[in-house]
């Protein structure tokens, strides 16, 4: 088979130089292979590179002046045939990494680490037959008509750059050789998400598969130099929603890193590094992203509070709450610059989230509810605080007093339970969480004070030891002189 | 009430002949000249002995010797045995106060030359409880079982284990393993409460006896003056009653010391936990733990800890056997040689300590 597809071409090439020997500086592997009407040389003369002059001989070596095909394609004239495995990459890099040839030559602004870049990345990494890495530029870029990242017609175009990369992602049997935990759905949830959405309709600002993960430089997920890193996230959604002017015409605010920032999780995640602290993607998706929609707010927070959100579902606020068609934790946590909750929020002065919806004239019941189960968490914290202060002289006292110490933690471990509990908005179970806090605290309290009054007994019986000492000591002393004195009159 | 004191005395007395012990006691003499202040720490040392025991026995009653309840037992004597902190903490300060004790009692014991012949026995048995007690001290401090004990043991075992072809044999008895772990913990309490205890109950019994066979020395220069200018006092009552005083101003002292700065127990040992900051030993090995960070890395051909060890060694060798090669003072001459490195130890002990402390 390969000799029938050979000869023609041997003898298409025999003819060509002679009938375009008046054009000696025409790329003749070009002429021969249109001649032959290969799909390589029809989609070469729309390629960029053809564009800029570069001959089929840029990548595949040889001579491309010569007209004898012997001569053209003769190992000696540098010829390597199609370029397989990493020889791809480092045909391309042979330009692509060459300062001289891209900025002299090209005058091109191109950044000139792609390669090594991509070797760096995820798709650096060795494939199965262990030859040669993952991904070639030739795997996203295509090998002929090769146009520019910004034309429509690139495989890396926004617009196209998902069906690109889901080639391989969406690819079951593939990705099982690679990594089988990765899901290989992204392209269809994407595709349902409001960035895939707009993305569909031929909007090419919206985040594509590039605009999150990069291009070349694209890195595990749970790589910390990933851009998608918990850690880098926000910066890389900030990357347009927080940029006005790039989100001019959505019509959606930019504040959401800012405020996000300066949130209870902002703060965890940002500050103390806390992966356990959700990112942007733990509440819109990642590949799907949207805005949680009202009546999933709760459940979209309860993946974590997972005990708070039972508590909600099962109170008295969820029919309220859904029959006024409220965002269940947003109404009162807010969101994005969710702050820590104190209990502050809780109560009927006027910056406590209850007094929003329920005053004295009206939701009266909310209202004493709130207003006892404020009092409560206050009693227990002045308790709490009360026990603390006793332990602390006791301690600074020098007495020892870790058990009590000890047992104040259950105390704090109430009171946290009781900010829970509050969302159960039931005021005996919450008094019953309190009470045990309370009883906690009055044991803690009566043992630190008991350390405190043993401190001062302590130094009572010192100055009462002391006294005896001192008076028999005294006694002993004048026993000494009164002995002495009679030993020296009998002398 | 005397006369029920008098008819108590007869009593005992007709059955084991009291009146002859007070003659015997009568007969003794204690010397009175200006270093007799000094002969007070000896008794001073014996009752501070005396009161470790009694304290240990009260704290054995609830101590418990393993690696999972060593240090709860010792904060449950602190916080629920009745006087339990007190006894806690007079037996940690007696102990230091025991080792101060002792020392000055062997630096007054040399400076006044009173190893010299015939007391070399007394000398050397002297000493053997002074090492005893530095290792009552050492076993002492890792019972609590807190994080300061835990890793001052491992460091003071691993200077031990420094120490060329015994070292490593000598480290591993000590921690009974590789490590310092629970196993040491139960050794070092058997050391503490049986094996040190029975050693220096023997050597105290020996050195009492020669104390009372050979009496008190006197210094050179007031054995070389005439008879008629040598002064002497009863050792019954006169000698004995002020060192019952001074012993009531110790156990004052004591006393003040546990109220006003109760030992501390700090954080239970974690053998996994990174060393904290602020290792160090106990006061009196200070000067030696200064002396080898001093020391550098390597001297010669000598791994410079091993250098120090050996020069610690061999210095304590020396004056342990001082009796032996100061031949001068056993003549009645004076020593010059002898005091001059006495006092550059004393110096030497006191500045390194300082130094060991502020850094």
């Amino acid at each position: 088979m390969e000799i029938i597809r050979t000869i023609p071409m041997l003898l298409l090439c025999l003819l060509l130089p002679l009938m375009a020997s008046s054009q000696s500086r025409v790329d003749q592997c070009l002429t021969c292979h249109e001649t032959l009407g290969d799909k390589p040389s029809e989609l070469f003369r729309r390629d960029v590179h053809f564009q800029k002059g570069v001959s089929c001989a840029g990548c595949h070596g040889g001579d491309a002046s010569a007209e004898e095909m012997e001569q053209a394609m003769a190992t000696e004239k540098g010829f390597i045939g199609v370029p397989k495995g990493d020889g791809i990459s480092n045909a391309c890099a042979r330009c692509h990494s060459n300062a001289t040839i891209m900025v002299k030559q090209f005058n091109s602004t191109l950044p000139r680490n792609q390669l090594e870049v991509l070797s760096a990345s995820v798709h650096g990494k060795l494939s199965t037959t262990g030859k040669e890495h993952i991904a070639q530029c030739t795997t996203c870029h295509d090998a002929h008509g090769i146009v520019s990242t910004k034309e429509p017609g690139s495989p890396v175009f926004p617009l196209n750059v998902t069906k690109t990369c889901a080639k391989c992602h969406a690819d079951a049997a593939f990705m099982r050789m690679y990594n089988p935990a990765l899901p290989i759905d992204q392209l269809d949830k994407y595709r349902a998400s409001v960035h895939g959405m707009k993305n569909a309709h031929g909007d090419v600002k919206v985040a594509a598969c590039a605009s999150c993960h990069g291009s070349h430089d694209i890195r595990s997920a749970s790589d910390v130099k990933s851009r998608v890193y918990a850690l880098n996230l926000p910066t890389t959604c900030g990357a347009c929603h927080a940029n006005a002017k790039y989100m001019k015409g959505y019509r959606i605010p930019t504040d959401q890193v800012k405020r996000f920032s300066s949130s209870v999780h902002g703060k965890a995640l940002l500050e103390k590094h806390d992966l356990g602290a959700p990112a942007c993607n733990d509440c819109h998706g990642n590949h799907g992203a949207a805005p949680p929609g009202v009546e999933s707010i709760s459940k979209v927070c309860g993946t974590c509070h997972a005990l708070n959100a039972t508590l909600f579902a099962s109170s008295p606020h969820k029919k309220a709450f859904d029959k006024r068609r409220l965002p269940e934790c947003e109404t009162c946590h807010g969101y994005h610059e969710i702050v820590a909750a104190t209990d502050d929020l809780l109560g009927v002065s006027p910056e406590a989230t209850c007094s929003r919806c329920h005053r004295e004239n009206q939701n009266a019941k909310g209202y004493l509810a709130a207003k006892t189960m404020r009092h409560l968490i206050d009693s227990l914290e002045s308790s709490e605080k009360r026990a603390d202060s006793l332990v602390a002289d006791a301690e600074q006292k020098g007495m020892e007093v870790s058990e009590a110490r000890f047992k104040l933690r259950d105390a704090r471990q109430a009171r946290l339970q009781s900010r829970t509990m509050v969302h159960a908005f039931n005021e005996e179970k919450f008094r019953e969480v309190i009470g045990a806090g309370l009883n906690v605290s009055s044991i803690v309290a009566g043992e630190g004070q008991a350390a405190v009054d043993e401190y001062f007994f302590r130094r009572w019986g010192l100055g009462v030891a002391t006294l005896i000492i001192t008076i028999v000591a005294g006694s002993l002393y004048l026993t000494i002189r009164m002995i002495e004195k009679t030993q020296e009159r009998q002398k | 009430m005397t006369k029920l004191w008098i008819k108590l005395y007869r009593w005992v007395n007709e059955r084991v002949h009291l009146e002859d012990l007070v003659e015997f006691l009568g007969k003794k003499y204690v010397p009175v000249h200006s270093h007799s202040v000094w002969y007070y720490f000896g008794g001073v040392s014996l009752f501070l002995f005396i009161i470790q025991v009694v304290t240990g026995i009260l704290l054995l009653l609830y101590y418990k010797g393993s690696e999972q309840l060593a240090f709860e037992s010792i904060q449950f004597i602190m916080s629920k045995v009745e006087f339990g902190w007190l006894i806690r903490s007079i037996h940690s300060w007696a102990a230091n106060l025991f080792v101060l004790s002792a020392m000055i009692h062997m630096f007054s014991v040399y400076f006044t030359k009173a190893y010299r012949n015939p007391r070399e026995m007394t000398w050397l048995t002297g000493m053997l409880m002074f090492f005893l007690a530095l290792g009552f001290g050492f076993s002492g401090y890792l019972l609590p079982w807190n994080e300061l004990a835990f890793f001052a043991t491992k460091v003071g075992t691993d200077i031990a284990g420094v120490l060329p072809i015994i070292g490593e044999p000598i480290m591993i008895f000590l921690r009974g393993g590789e490590e310092v772990t629970g196993a040491t913990l139960s050794r070092f309490f058997g050391f503490h409460v049986a094996v040190l205890p029975g050693i220096f109950t023997v050597l105290l019994g020996i050195h009492l006896i020669l104390v009372q066979r050979q009496g008190m020395s006197e210094p050179i220069d007031v054995e070389n003056s005439p008879t008629a200018e040598r002064k002497a006092m009863p050792f019954f009552p006169n000698f004995l009653l002020r060192d019952l005083l001074f012993w009531l101003l110790v156990l004052n002292l004591l006393a003040i010391l546990a109220v006003f700065f109760p030992w501390e127990l700090g954080k239970k040992a974690d053998l996994f936990a990174p060393a904290p900051a602020g290792i160090r030993p106990e006061w009196y090995f200070m000067f030696m733990f200064q002396t080898l960070k001093y020391i550098p890395a390597q001297l010669w051909i000598v791994d410079g800890e091993v250098f120090g060890i050996m020069a610690f060694g061999i210095a304590g060798l020396l004056w342990t056997l001082v009796p032996f090669w100061d031949r001068k003072s056993s003549r009645g001459e004076k020593n010059l040689l002898i005091t001059y490195s006495g006092m550059f130890a004393v110096m030497y002990i006191i500045i390194l300590t300082i130094l060991g402390w502020r850094s």
